[in-house]
């Protein structure tokens, strides 16, 4: 027998009482009134920021960011980005990215995730840049996971995430410091 | 009669100053907790639910599992299987010995603590880097975790800056302020994503229906270290596979609530297939004990289990022993009866440092019922061979004095019967109730005696 | 409706004045009580030690004690607790008659005799000392894990006696660290959870603690006195019964 036949032998051999799965449509999850009004709410819970789009996106990103040097986006609309995580030769080179632009699927209103399906050769971008933007359609906001677990899509990479915020530890001494091994901001630009 | 637990908790509480912080900082997090809890109106149904999933799952796991393995070839990933921890670190010498790896990035994994893959590898030329701050911290101090969730909470922010200034990863002498030692470690990390060979993640869900590994981190960590190399390995315990993204939404709405407090992680990855077409995904599926403990009839609910950490922070015991002063590498309530169940012999002591307060069981966002196993491990300990034989003889005598009424009335009208107790506790004539309290003072009748005049009035 | 009165083992020998305020209590509100001589204990704490087959004689005097009355009511939650979650299959094979009827003497009032009335006067700011079994196992109070409707059967009955104020410490319900075996087997623990418990109960400014189980009081007065810590201990009913 292979490992798996003799894992699995194993457990039927040890398993007693078979319990049903539950039913699970009746959950009485939490909604809001005004979800994209929780969503921005939840969005500054979690250090992140969140702004309207207006005029022009790349004005608006220079505004934001006026130091920025590197700018690294895949979107076409992005045309201030001076790398671009489909093109570059490695992951490796996208290290030293000032501000990187992404595009966010959907948003969740309780808890500020933001679903991020990949859709660029090097995923390296949604984490190694110092700042990222999530560009966002303030019209696809749902309630809560329950929800946004029946809106989860892949594109033709197989990874996907959901990002609330930026990244974060309280590793030394419970004290929260944004930051951590990925993004340090985050700012979602609602479009 | 004091176990191993009782003598590092004493040890533990000497220092005043630093063992009342513990306790304050685990409790703000079980704070947090509540506030996150009761910020769901439907937070008691999700309890329900996720009990009755996780029982359903783990009491189906060869279709689950064969489910998700199928899903995640299909997906091009390359499945394993260990039978336990020997197997499974071979396994994963193995795959990156074939691909000529010599410096692995890796986020937590509690499943690589438990068969303490880093030394086996290091011991082989490989060099493991754990990327999650906490676990590298401790790394660089040679030291194991103290907490599932917060690793390095043992040490305070002076610790960390001293052993950053050590190692080199500070150059700032004396700046021990968190924000800049965090930002430190980011930059010396930042390296090792860059260089390593293959990335390692542990998982908090397998998805049967899809093949995906879900990974929740606060650091993106996880991210991190499978964005840049070519081969990623996740290990996952069996019991860690769910049925589908509709069980998930639970778990997901659950878990980080529960364990840190915070409305949700900030990345909540799930890896489907390789990041490249060069590049290789491979999932290690370890069992190592989990097929047996499932029959176990009083316990097999332990693999409920997701590791959030609640029962750890509300643990009063735990909050005023420290991670160390368990014997088995997951302290706490479930540490309790994860270490029952890998060796009760070498165990044993830790069944001890439990009130029976039962707040873990009432916080386990997966209704384990934590605090009614450790009682029901207790009875176990003598046919195990494990009972102390002080408290034994103790019990013997309660037994015979308590059930003879006449043996009763006497002891009570000569001595009070708390003064029998505790001698009978240690034959070295110390009464240890003594130590922690001053005596009661006794009265003079019992209410047994004194009902006479009572029901005359 | 008859009720047998248990008088557990440690109040029986050290707090004799709680079996008396029980009495007294129960007799004002005109119930039918009597208290079934040459009981002992219930058998909690060796089971608890994790020595359950030593309950199980105790069990079935228990049983022959106090099966024919209509309730079991006990000034002790833990005690209660015990017989009613564990005798049914302590007694396995025999029939078991005690577990459903056994009651804490609080929930008892609350839930059955539901006293409207003023009951006893008793001037004084009370902190109220929450048991963990009197919580987890008896439901007496809704637990802070949980987020139920909150609710406390021992501060509603509190609320009919005259004059007295009733403050609830920081974490209300977090255990005080007595334990029964584990107050001496894990001793420094135990005292400081001991410790840590007298003074969230003296920071309310209260005079007296009140609990519904002795126990747990005097673990906690045996550990003020030994640290000098001042505050007073009254058990429930010693509060509710006050000048009756």
């Amino acid at each position: 027998m292979s490992k798996k036949e003799d894992i699995l032998a194993r457990y039927r051999a040890h398993v007693r009482e078979r319990f049903d799965r539950p039913v699970l449509d009746d959950i009485q999850a939490i909604t809001y009134p005004d979800p994209l009004a929780q969503f921005v709410r939840m969005s500054q819970t979690v250090g992140g920021r969140v702004v309207e789009a207006e005029g022009n996106i790349n004005d608006l990103i220079r505004k934001l960011f006026p130091e920025a040097k590197e700018i690294a986006s895949n979107l076409p609309e992005i045309t201030i980005a001076t790398r671009n995580p489909d093109t570059v030769e490695s992951a490796r080179a996208l290290n030293g990215t000032d501000v990187g632009v992404i595009r966010g699927c959907f948003g969740v209103a309780e808890n500020g995730c933001i679903w991020i399906p990949q859709t660029m050769k090097e995923k390296a971008v949604c984490f190694i840049s110092e700042n990222l933007v999530i560009l966002l359609p303030k019209d696809r906001i749902v309630n809560n996971m329950h929800e946004a677990y029946r809106q989860v899509e892949f594109h033709d990479y197989g990874y996907g995430t959901f990002i609330s915020g930026p990244s974060k530890t309280a590793d030394i001494a419970q004290v929260l410091v944004m930051g951590a091994q990925a993004a340090r901001s985050v700012t979602v630009v609602l479009v | 009669m004091s176990t191993l637990h009782s003598e590092k908790a004493k040890a533990f509480l000497q220092d005043e100053a630093y063992s009342q912080w513990h306790d304050n900082t685990f409790w703000s997090v079980r704070t947090k907790r509540d506030t996150m809890a009761r910020g769901l109106p439907e937070w008691e149904q999700l309890r329900e639910k996720a009990s009755a999933i996780k029982r359903h799952t783990v009491t189906h796991l060869d279709e689950y599992l064969d489910q998700f393995a199928t899903n995640a070839e299909k997906n091009g990933v390359i499945v394993h299987w260990a039978a336990d921890a020997a197997e499974f670190n071979e396994t994963v010498y193995g795959i990156l010995k074939e691909h000529g790896v010599r410096k692995m990035v890796k986020s937590k994994s509690m499943l690589t603590e438990e068969c303490e893959m880093n030394p086996y590898l290091e011991a082989r030329g490989i060099e493991v880097v754990e990327t999650d701050l906490g676990e590298r911290i401790i790394q660089l101090k040679g030291q194991k975790p103290s907490h599932i969730v917060m690793p390095a909470i043992h040490l305070n922010h002076d610790d960390v800056g001293e052993l950053f200034e050590e190692k080199g990863i500070s150059d700032e002498k004396g700046n021990h302020d968190p924000t800049y030692l965090t930002y430190r470690a980011r930059l010396s990390l930042r390296n090792e994503f860059l260089t390593a060979d293959a990335g390692m993640t542990g998982a908090n869900f397998g998805i049967a229906a899809t093949g995906d590994i879900v990974v929740c981190t606060n650091e993106g960590n996880a991210d991190m270290s499978t964005s840049c190399p070519k081969l990623h390995i996740a290990a996952i315990g069996l019991e860690k596979v769910i049925p589908d993204y509709e069980c998930l939404a639970v778990f997901q709405r659950m878990l980080c609530r529960a364990g840190t407090g915070q409305p949700t992680t900030t990345y909540t990855s799930h890896f489907r297939k390789a990041r490249a077409k060069d590049a290789e995904m491979h999932i290690i599926l370890v069992d190592n004990g989990r097929s047996d403990w499932v029959g176990n009839p009083d316990h097999w609910e332990v693999l409920k289990c997701i590791r959030c950490g609640s029962c750890m922070n509300t643990c009063p015991v735990y909050r005023r022993s420290g991670g160390y002063s368990y014997s088995y590498f997951i302290p706490g309530p479930v540490g309790i009866n994860l270490g029952m169940l890998r060796n009760p012999r070498e165990h044993s002591g830790n069944v001890s440092a439990c009130t029976l307060c039962l707040s873990c069981q009432s916080v386990c966002p997966v209704k384990i019922d934590l605090g009614d196993q450790v009682y029901k491990w207790r009875q176990e300990l003598r046919a195990l061979g494990a009972a102390n034989k002080g408290k034994k003889a103790l019990c013997d005598a309660m037994s015979l004095m308590f059930g003879s009424s006449g043996l009763y009335r006497t002891a009570t009208a000569v001595s009070p019967l708390l003064n029998i107790l505790p001698h009978g506790l240690v034959h070295s004539g110390v009464n240890p109730w003594a130590e922690g309290h001053e005596m009661m003072e006794f009265p003079k009748k019992p209410f047994h005696s004194i009902f006479k005049d009572l029901e005359k009035e | 409706m008859r009720i047998g009165l248990f008088i557990p083992c440690y109040v029986d020998a050290v707090y004799p004045e709680v079996g008396t305020a029980t009495w007294k209590l129960l007799r004002h509100l005109g119930l039918d009580v009597s208290y079934p001589e040459n009981q002992t204990c219930c058998g909690q704490p060796m089971a608890n030690a994790g020595f359950e087959s030593q309950a199980v004689p105790l069990a079935r005097k228990f049983e022959d004690k106090f099966r024919d009355f209509d309730y079991i009511v006990a000034p002790s939650v833990s005690c209660t607790a015990f017989v009613r979650l564990n005798y049914e299959r302590l007694l396995k094979g025999h029939e078991c008659r005690t577990a459903a009827k056994a009651m804490d003497v609080v929930e008892f009032l609350h839930d059955v005799v539901k006293p409207t009335g003023p009951l006893g006067r008793f001037p004084h700011k009370v902190s109220l000392h929450n048991s963990c079994h009197g919580v987890r196992e008896l439901g007496l109070s809704s637990p802070s894990e949980q987020n139920i409707p909150a609710f406390n059967k021992i501060k509603d009955l509190l609320a009919l006696v005259e004059g007295i104020e009733v403050v609830e410490p920081e974490r209300p319900d977090e255990c005080c660290g007595f334990g029964g075996m584990f107050s001496v087997e894990e001793k420094a623990v135990s005292a400081r959870m001991g410790r840590d418990k007298v003074l969230r109960h003296i920071a309310t400014g209260a005079e007296y603690v009140t609990g519904p189980d002795s126990a747990c009081l005097m673990h906690l007065s045996g550990v003020a006195k030994k640290q000098g810590l001042e505050i007073g201990f009254k058990h429930v009913v010693e509060i509710l019964a006050a000048g009756l």
